[in-house]
């Protein structure tokens, strides 16, 4: 079933002369993690804000073509009721933190305050998040004194708490050290067990390699490519799209060059292993 | 997990002080009250007994290393910057002193007394009631008097906005050192450097309220319906009431008389 579908989208925004997103199309599945990927300033960032529906709700500008959420046109949706909807990650950690309140435990439940639930719930459901996230140190501190993985992990726990079925992520890592990616990731990978439909964008091509179940490469504010992730990931033009292939695809092409090819073409590191073991008879 | 510290939620959150667990507003209503005394008095001995009283709430409150460290250095400056001005300008029969084209009356002296302690004096209000007062306590009791949560949310965000930007500009002055600038030493040097940076930390300021405003919308900040607080202040008391009721009681009294008187 789908729960995004985009039919000849292009969009502009205010006073630019070229259009940011260029004809669009695609059908997102419920419960599926999507890998965004392109070079900067291909449109990923304004495609998710599409998805987000902040375009046309928040950016003015021309959009043309239609985007359905959940069946329902963007434009006729409530763009306060989106927010209960999809969730919005994104790369900045230092101003995803709303600034008002004191500590983690009470950032958490900012959206839920919003929301308006009860408060035995509300703690309950922070207290569940928390343990989801393995927070337990952090939720007496103040949000605003925390690292930038600590405050990136506060935010995907506070939009984890509002249980939006829908959760685009922007660049989440772009600012992290690998510690940091490394519990994000955890965290997406989580997301994707609990079902949600995730959007992903992310440069770190061999991450999307591992979390991704379909793969959009965007250039020039177009899809140019598009397919299962192994299909995508495996695709040698993608290098012409500034985009760079997966280290275990580049072995891959590496040894095929060296004429000792592997079955196929790995995308993942334990596709690699599992492949060489087989060889070796491991 | 620290249950203690969540189980803190489900109750009143007090500070078991009878200053400070005082309703933000009632706080502010006695605040407000010691503030006017002086404006209405216009006694130079009635502004000093009412900020020799802010000491004593502050004690009180255990809020005096707080209160002292801020009001003294204010008053100081204000107080006597005030009393210099209203002393050396204020024309009088009866001359105390001449430096140079400056005539120093006794009128001016009393004059500059009196204002700079009533300023002082208001000022100390404003001080006592910030560090006795929590401004998301002060917000949370507004929002639930009926004020807009956009609107309390304005005000503690830019609370924080001025940390945040003096945090900011010193992680730039920081990177302006690094890059060889020279950001101490003369005040010269000290002015030249931090001109330039007001221009990037504005915008900087201005490109992260966008992406805050997009944040807030993805906590559903704006959805429909009534919000909950997950914090709870202590309800107003009978007995609290009861005292502000006096007290104000006590103060309409004391205007009427001095109009009338």
């Amino acid at each position: 079933m789908n729960c995004i579908s985009v039919k000849n989208v292009s969009y502009k925004y205010p006073y630019t002369e070229g259009f940011a997103l260029k004809e669009l199309n695609y059908e997102f599945e419920k419960g599926k993690c999507y890998g965004i990927i392109g070079a900067n300033g291909s449109g990923k960032t304004t495609f998710c804000n599409l998805l987000r529906g902040m375009i046309p709700h928040f950016f003015e500008g021309e959009l043309t073509g239609d985007v359905f959420i959940e069946e329902t046109d963007v434009r006729n949706w409530d763009s306060n009721l989106l927010s209960t909807k999809i969730g919005y990650i994104f790369q900045n950690p230092f101003t995803q933190i709303s600034g008002i309140k004191e500590t983690v435990f009470e950032e958490i439940a900012l959206g839920l305050e919003n929301l308006g639930m009860e408060k035995e719930a509300l703690i309950d459901r922070v207290i569940e998040v928390v343990k989801l996230l393995k927070l337990e140190q952090l939720i007496k501190k103040n949000p605003n004194n925390l690292s930038g993985g600590q405050k990136q992990r506060v935010a995907f726990a506070s939009i984890i708490a509002m249980n939006n079925d829908i959760i685009v992520i922007d660049e989440p890592t772009s600012q992290l050290d690998p510690e940091s990616t490394a519990e994000i990731f955890s965290i997406i990978n989580l997301l994707r067990n609990q079902g949600k439909t995730i959007f992903l964008v992310e440069h770190k091509v061999d991450l999307i390699a591992e979390y991704s179940d379909e793969v959009i490469v965007l250039k020039d504010g177009q899809i140019t490519l598009s397919g299962s992730t192994q299909e995508v990931l495996s695709n040698m033009d993608l290098l012409q799209m500034g985009v760079m292939l997966p280290q275990a695809s580049m072995l891959s092409y590496d040894m095929q060059k060296a004429n000792k090819q592997l079955d196929s073409i790995a995308i993942t590191k334990s596709q690699v292993i599992e492949q060489i073991k087989q060889r070796v008879g491991v | 997990m620290d249950y203690e510290f969540i189980n803190s939620f489900k109750k009143p959150q007090v500070q078991n002080n009878w200053f400070l667990d005082l309703n933000p507003l009632s706080k502010l209503n006695i605040i407000l009250i010691l503030a006017i005394i002086p404006i209405v008095v216009k006694r130079w001995e009635v502004s000093v007994v009412i900020i020799l009283f802010y000491f004593l709430i502050a004690a009180a409150s255990s809020r005096l290393k707080q209160f002292s460290k801020v009001y003294v250095r204010l008053a100081l400056l204000i107080g006597s910057l005030l009393f210099i001005m209203r002393a050396m300008f204020i024309p009088g029969e009866d001359v105390l002193m001449k430096i140079g084209f400056l005539t120093i009356t006794q009128e001016g002296v009393d004059h500059g007394l009196q204002f700079a302690t009533l300023v002082v004096a208001i000022c100390g209000a404003l001080v006592l009631y910030s560090v006795a007062t929590q401004a998301r306590d002060l917000m949370l009791v507004l929002e639930k008097k009926g004020v807009p949560h956009t609107a309390t949310y304005v005000i503690l965000s830019s609370l924080q906005s001025i940390i945040d930007l003096g945090n900011m500009s010193k992680l730039i002055m920081e990177s302006q050192k690094a890059r060889g600038i020279e950001t101490e030493g003369k005040v010269t040097n000290r002015i030249k450097s931090f001109f330039p940076i007001l221009g990037p930390l504005f915008l900087g300021a201005i490109s992260n309220s966008e992406e805050k405003a997009i944040a807030m919308d993805a906590r559903a900040f704006y959805a429909p319906g009534k919000n909950t607080h997950l914090r709870e202040l202590r309800p107003v008391s009978l007995s609290e009431k009861s005292v502000l009721i006096l007290i104000n009681l006590v103060f309409v009294g004391f205007i009427v008389w001095r109009v009338v008187g």
